[in-house]
């Protein structure tokens, strides 16, 4: 059985000044949930998740915590009576302790014994790969061990709830890596219900339960990663989660759950949206997963090849085509800058929206 | 597991907002304020616009008393105290961000010369620098003693560089303090990305200055005041046929009869005028930023080896500021302490120590010391701790009334003279409605401390602003949101972290205490005559080695309070607490 929270909260609205930093919002994460607030830069999840801590408080709206109201009118439960920890984008470790005494101090509300104390502060350093650095301050601490301290610090009090404020973005990409893995089992280990706000849809993706994609402090779409990924119910979820390129066409025939869309001399069979006609103009969204260069499918058009990154696995290349330009196109196999190719589309991962050019 | 609170229904959600809302540590925060820093300063100058309103005229509202005060001579008097206000505040801060600099990034042997003696400094007050002054120049004076005469030099320390030059000695300690605890905080990332990104050492100094333009400002700011306001060197060497500034006007005024304590007010108002358009200016300068450079990410500097020129130029330059700053006053004051008779006719130069016995025996020249000894150390505590709640709501991101209110009484505050700030304080607490409610304070050591306490606050604010400015507020969000009170993170994050610049904002605090002279004697209580008094009524009854040797006596006992106090910090602080801020040598 989960220890998390029920989160629930209802109607959020905030202001700053004239721009309205969270508009309506409502959203529900079940004890025990992972759940990824994604959303551009001055989307409001920052705001979302400073008021669920306590730090901020919303204009309008209610949150709950399993079933008690935390804010009401002008009365707010203080931040350290919700029994829940924070990582910090900054990390926000108290320069004056040191490793052992930062996790220790989040461990005093507990109020436990001395010696079961300190059992728990050495067990949560050693989840994060840090017993040996226990008597270190900070500043002897490099970037990445100072997001374990911060780390184990949130999750030595067994809160009920955990929250993560962009905590991956001052990081090097393998350290990312090595530390969302970390973050994961362990917030899954404690039973914590988690909120993590980033705007790296990678990083979603790899974390969450559940997807919630923000933008101009209303939800977009809130569901499975996989949903989001393969059904964004709208352009910008579809834009925000990660797409190859756009192209524009024309609707030439609506089937059952696909169209063909005409580009020019070439045609494309999509995924459409509802409410598509013959003859309307529309954007065609290409994930990076819907491209190959196999030649099993007869959804295919021809491209120049204009760059290559190679990534281990393989290579993913940058390719235009008549309508535009795609990226993140993967093959196994390098192909030479210049040269000329056909590249197949997946009908099933692009999806096509009413044009929004006139 | 740990619930969260349960919810309160909406009775109990009123009810507890309104307990809230009067028993907060907050409220009482602001109840204090509003006793000793708001009441005074409006009853006050309130007079200038309504004398009937406080018995001081016939009219409900008037601007008589500014017409009085559009006289040339007054009007004079307030240009000379602008000009010397910008000169010393804009001398002090240069000077006291090289000094700075030498001391906190360099291995210069005078640093640690210079940290001692900064104390010394600012306990000095400006009275006593200009004195030390005269006595060595002043026709029958020490180089007159020694055959050496310099009219020269001695017309230009009766006029406006005399004046200029000792306001800016007094200006650079508080200067030095806010610039010097900013750049404790401010780690050598910033000067290493100039560096390799191309920059020079110069241009490296010119970003380190933009980092500290807040603390700067806030150098510029506080020695601006302190220079309008500044009585001490007034006295000494204004007159009113060289050159008079505005304090010296305002004492003729208050020391004439009949007193106009309405046209004391208006002059306070224009003064204080002044004060709010150099903080304005200082507002348009930064436009609202502030660098917040403080966390757990910033790495402890390494010192600059200096070559043996520049070791040379620094060291120099260091004990060349403490000659002129302390030398000059010290001899001044020691020499005044042993010779008999200096500069009477009866003189016959003999060096003893005479004087010093008479002050360890004597009840009447020591009680003093240590009257004010105890006064200060309770006005330090209390407004050290007054003046960290007010500089966290100075610096706080949110722009609200309270904030603005505060700035605004604060700089008031610096802004009025200290003897017509305890004019306010009589008035306040001398009225028949503060007798009707039980506030028997007038003429009580309590308001006493209280008037040192107001005094004190706004000096003592501003110079641990620049300090909260570079406290980054995810430090105290953490600790509210893994498990702690308000009250917990101020004593377990924030106090710990401004530690040292709290010391030394107490240490300040002890020190200006323990020699302030206009509070004093307006409202010492009979029998409790505070140190500055006792050493006026020793020179008043031409006691001159005594109530020097007084002084003497004062300053060494402040030195050894505040060498203490640093000691014991050493020594108990935690590593964690001491290590913030420090230099890799």
């Amino acid at each position: 059985m989960s220890n998390g929270h029920l989160v629930k909260i209802e109607d959020a609205r905030k202001n700053y000044g004239s721009l309205a930093a969270l508009d309506g919002l409502s959203l529900t994460i079940e004890p025990g949930q992972f759940m990824v607030l994604l959303g551009p830069s001055g989307s409001g999840k920052s705001t979302l998740i400073r008021s669920l801590a306590g730090i901020e408080k919303f204009d309008a709206g209610s949150i709950f915590l399993d079933e008690n109201q935390v804010n009401r009118g002008p009365v707010n439960v203080a931040p350290e009576k919700r029994n829940l920890a924070m990582v910090f984008q900054d990390y926000a470790l108290w320069p004056h302790l040191s490793a052992f005494e930062n996790i220790e101090y989040a461990l005093q509300r507990r109020k436990l014994p001395k010696d079961i104390s300190k059992q728990k502060v050495n067990a949560a350093l050693n989840r994060v790969g840090l017993s040996s650095k226990g008597k270190n301050y900070p500043h002897e601490l490099s970037g990445g061990e100072q997001q374990r301290v911060a780390l184990a610090r949130a999750i030595v009090a067994d809160p009920a709830l955990l929250l993560f404020d962009e905590p991956l973005s001052n990081l090097d990409a393998d350290l990312r890596e090595r530390l969302r893995i970390e973050i994961s089992t362990l917030t899954r280990e404690i039973g914590a219900t988690a909120l993590y706000i980033t705007h790296d849809q990678s990083e979603a993706f790899a974390l969450a339960d559940r997807i919630g994609v923000i933008n101009h402090g209303k939800l977009e779409q809130v569901d499975l990663p996989e949903v989001i990924y393969e059904r964004p119910i709208n352009r910008f979820v579809a834009n925000f989660t990660g797409i190859a390129g756009t192209f524009t066409g024309q609707v030439k025939q609506v089937l059952k759950a696909s169209c063909i869309v005409a580009l020019g001399e070439d045609q494309l069979e999509v995924r459409h949206t509802v409410g598509l006609e013959v003859g309307q103009s529309v954007d065609v969204l290409i994930r990076p997963a819907a491209t190959s260069f196999q030649n099993e499918s007869e959804n295919r058009i021809g491209a120049e090849i204009t760059d290559i990154a190679y990534r281990g696995r393989g290579y993913e290349h940058a390719i235009t085509t008549k309508y535009g330009t795609l990226t993140g196109v993967f093959d196994t196999r390098s192909h030479a800058r210049g040269g000329t190719i056909s590249v197949s589309i997946d009908p099933d991962r692009c999806i096509a929206f009413r044009s929004e050019t006139k | 597991m740990q619930k969260v609170e349960p919810s309160r229904d909406s009775f109990s959600s009123r009810a507890l907002l309104f307990v809230r809302t009067k028993i907060s540590p907050m409220t009482l925060f602001w109840l204090v304020i509003i006793s000793i820093l708001v009441l005074p300063i409006i009853l006050f100058l309130a007079v200038a616009f309504s004398p009937k309103l406080l018995d001081q005229g016939p009219e409900w509202f008037t601007f008589n008393s500014f017409k009085a005060a559009a006289d040339p001579y007054f009007l004079q008097s307030i240009w000379h105290s602008f000009v010397m206000g910008v000169v010393s505040s804009l001398l002090a801060t240069a000077i006291a961000l090289g000094v700075a600099w030498i001391v906190l990034r360099t291995n210069s042997a005078a640093r640690k010369v210079w940290s001692l003696a900064i104390f010394a400094l600012l306990l000095a007050p400006s009275y006593l620098i200009a004195l030390g002054w005269e006595r060595i120049f002043e026709r029958a004076g020490v180089l007159n003693i020694a055959g050496i005469d310099l009219p020269f030099i001695r017309d230009l320390l009766y006029g406006p560089v005399g004046i200029a030059m000792i306001l800016t000695f007094k200006g650079i300690p508080f200067a030095y303090l806010v610039i010097s605890n900013a750049m404790r905080g401010l780690g050598e990332e910033f000067e290493q990305a100039v560096r390799v990104h191309g920059g020079s050492r110069i241009a490296a100094f010119k970003m380190m200055s933009t980092l500290l333009l807040p603390a700067l400002w806030s150098g510029i700011a506080i020695v601006f005041a302190e220079s309008i306001s500044d009585f001490g060197v007034a006295s000494q060497l204004s007159s009113p046929g060289r050159y008079s500034v505005a304090t010296f006007t305002l004492y003729r005024s208050v020391m004439s009869l009949p007193v106009s304590f309405p046209l004391c007010a208006a002059i306070s108002i224009i003064l204080l005028m002044l004060i709010i358009l150099a903080l304005f200016a200082q507002s348009r300068a930064l436009r609202g930023r502030s660098f917040r450079v403080l966390s757990g990410r910033t790495r402890p500097i390494t010192r600059k080896k200096l070559s043996k020129t520049g070791a040379f130029s620094a060291n120099t330059a260091i004990y060349g500021l403490l000659f002129v700053t302390l030398g000059i006053p010290v001899f001044g004051a020691i020499s005044a302490s042993m010779i008999q008779g200096l500069g009477t006719v009866l003189a016959n130069y003999q060096f003893n120590f005479d004087n010093y016995f008479r002050v360890i025996k004597s009840p009447l020249l020591r009680a003093p010391l240590l009257f004010s000894a105890e006064a200060a150390l309770i006005t330090a505590t209390v407004a050290v701790i007054l003046a960290a709640i007010s500089s966290r709501l100075l610096v706080s991101t949110k722009n609200g009334l309270g904030k603005k209110f505060l700035d605004f009484f604060l700089l008031a505050a610096v802004g009025l003279p200290g003897i017509v700030f305890a004019i306010g304080y009589i008035f306040a607490y001398n009225l028949p409605l503060a007798q009707k409610y039980g506030f028997h304070l007038y003429g009580t050591v309590t308001l006493l401390v209280l008037a040192y306490i107001a005094t004190a606050l706004p000096s003592t604010t501003r110079s641990l602003v620049g300090n909260m400015n570079q406290f980054q507020e995810s430090l105290s969000e953490a600790c509210r949101v893994h498990g702690s009170n308000g009250i917990k993170t101020w004593l377990t994050v924030v106090l710990p972290l401004i530690s040292r610049p709290l010391l030394a904002a107490w240490c300040l605090t002890y020190c200006g205490t323990l020699l302030e002279l206009p509070v004093s004697q307006i409202l010492f209580p009979p029998g409790h005559a505070p140190l500055a008094v006792g050493i006026d009524h020793a020179l008043g009854n031409y006691d001159f080695g005594g109530g020097t040797a007084m002084e003497v006596f004062a300053i060494i006992s402040a030195l050894l309070v505040v060498a203490v106090a640093f000691g014991l910090y050493e020594k108990l602080a935690p590593i964690g607490w001491k290590q913030l801020g420090r230099a890799r040598s």
